[in-house]
């Protein structure tokens, strides 16, 4: 509505002429003219006013709008914030049942982990004991061990002695052929120099025998007898070595008859000697035969020969048990010998008498030692000059 | 008949010479043919090498042989007379200066008819090649092995 049509007054009952009332109503036209400028003014500043509101306004539905765009952004925001939430709830649900089903499993595993301890505890123990245990062995096996390092020491010293064993072995079996090899030329090559000498010193005997004085014939009958001495010399160390390389055939053998045998033939070489021969009528033993009856030949022959002197020779042969084995016995009343040389008794070539008194090349003895050793056993001799000798030997007990 | 010759195997010219000695000494005048070594022996009896015409082709009364031989020794001498259907018969006498074990046994496997150790003391060995004389040539008959073919199963 107009502001004008308000605060004129028309009709108040006073009396207003003509021009006053003229000029009052030029007044008033002024006035309200003035009014309406104002008005105007007033109007245009409203409409400025308003025209700056309706921008401001404008501005605001923009803002608004955009507020309301944001709101609807954040509407759907926070649809999908429900949406999470709900999620997370759900989520937080399960969760909380895992949780309930975790805490009952840590339950569980806790009980588990009681019980553990018990059998931990148990198995500390268990454990303890095996260490303790395995203590003991290790000291056990220290011991073992040490046992062993001397079991090894023992087993390699063993070894090298059975290296050494063997290479002696071996050496001698080197030795033997050797042995064989010198056996078999002295056999074949010593003795037909000597057949030549003593052969053709004979033949100057008998073909030349007119050129020769008694001197010269005595001479050559010299070297006859030193070739056929060096033959028998030759035949005795060959006899000696086959002792010793001759294979030994252990059987169970009668030593008496044995004796018995030797006597005998010994008594035929030299019929009218009186000997008074004693011997069991059985004697068992366990050794090669050929060997025994060797060793026999030289004691028993022996005896024969060095009681030559006695008007009535005394042989016995006999077995005197000592100190739980059999001890073999040669005795006689023969040139016995003297106790101081009993130890040269036994080496080859070595005599106790002279060559004009008793013949004998000092081998017999050496061929029996080396007969009883090859059967295990022991010779040895007593005796007193002009008293006669024991001749002692054992032999291995066999079976 | 003309007498038969003894084969004598020696190396050893004085053990040749003695053996002689110790033969006429003892009257047995048989021819005496000497092989100085083992090849020479073989060549005798087999009539390969130079001995072509030797004892007009017959065979030895008896051998008598030496062991150790040059050459060829007494042992496979043996083997080879005795492999041979010729001389397979023919009386072999191993006289040798050893009386080792090990030579006799094998002289007799390889199949000697006599095996003697010829002694140092020439009494002893004169008496030993008389004996043997004596024995191979006269007393003993002789092996038909001179006359061709043997009957079979001889």
């Amino acid at each position: 509505m107009p502001p004008g049509n308000e605060g004129v007054p028309l009709g108040d009952g006073a009396p207003v002429d003509a021009k006053s009332y003229a000029s009052a109503m030029l007044n008033i036209l002024a006035d309200a003219a003035d009014e309406k400028a104002r008005l105007a003014d007033t109007q245009r500043a409203i409409l400025n006013i308003l025209d700056d509101a309706a921008g401001e306004r404008n501005r605001l539905e923009a803002t608004q709008r955009a507020i309301l765009n944001v709101l609807d952004d954040s509407a759907q925001e926070k649809a999908r914030l429900a949406d999470t939430q709900h999620a997370v709830l759900n989520i937080l649900d399960d969760a909380a049942n895992e949780t309930a089903r975790l805490q009952a499993t840590q339950r569980a595993i806790l009980n588990v982990l009681d019980d553990s301890a018990d059998e931990k505890a148990r198995l500390a123990d268990t454990q303890r004991a095996v260490l303790n245990i395995l203590d003991d062995f290790n000291v056990e096996k220290e011991k073992v061990e040490q046992v062993n390092v001397e079991l090894r020491n023992e087993i390699a010293e063993r070894v090298r002695a059975e290296e050494a064993l063997s290479r002696a072995n071996a050496a001698t079996e080197a030795a033997n052929r050797e042995l064989e090899a010198f056996s078999y030329s002295v056999a074949h090559d010593l003795r037909a120099p000597l057949r030549g000498i003593d052969g053709f010193s004979q033949a100057l005997l008998e073909d030349y025998v007119e050129k020769l004085d008694d001197q010269g014939k005595t001479y050559l009958n010299y070297v006859r007898e030193s070739a056929q001495q060096m033959a028998r010399l030759i035949d005795d160390l060959l006899a000696l070595s086959r002792v010793t390389r001759a294979e030994l055939r252990r059987s169970p053998i009668d030593l008496a008859a044995i004796a018995r045998t030797v006597l005998a033939q010994l008594q035929r070489s030299e019929p009218d000697r009186a000997a008074d021969l004693i011997l069991p009528g059985e004697m068992a033993a366990h050794g090669d035969h050929g060997l025994i009856k060797i060793a026999l030949e030289n004691l028993l022959g022996n005896a024969w020969k060095f009681t030559r002197k006695r008007e009535r020779a005394q042989i016995e042969f006999g077995q005197t048990p000592q100190a739980g084995e059999s001890v073999y016995f040669v005795r006689d009343n023969g040139a016995g010998f003297d106790m101081a040389y009993a130890d040269k008794l036994f080496a080859a070539f070595q005599r106790l008498h002279k060559a004009s008194e008793f013949e004998g090349s000092g081998i017999g003895l050496a061929i029996v030692q080396r007969i009883i050793r090859r059967h295990g056993g022991r010779v040895w001799a007593e005796g007193e000059v002009e008293r006669g000798a024991t001749f002692y030997f054992t032999l291995e007990e066999g079976t | 008949m003309k007498e038969r010759a003894i084969l004598l195997v020696e190396d050893n010219p004085k053990d040749e010479a003695l053996t002689l000695r110790a033969l006429k000494k003892n009257g047995i005048a048989n021819e005496v043919t000497v092989a100085r070594d083992g090849a020479e022996a073989l060549d005798y009896l087999f009539t390969a090498g130079a001995h072509r015409d030797w004892n007009g082709g017959e065979l030895p009364a008896v051998v008598l042989l030496d062991l150790k031989l040059p050459k060829i020794n007494g042992l496979d001498v043996l083997k080879r007379i005795r492999g041979s259907e010729k001389t397979k018969l023919l009386p072999v006498v191993i006289l040798t200066s050893s009386n080792e074990e090990q030579d006799r046994l094998r002289g007799y496997a390889l199949g000697a008819n006599s095996y003697v150790r010829k002694p140092v003391e020439f009494h002893e060995f004169a008496d030993a090649v008389r004996q043997l004389g004596l024995y191979w040539l006269i007393l003993n008959e002789a092996p038909p092995v001179s006359g061709g073919p043997l009957p079979h199963g001889a």
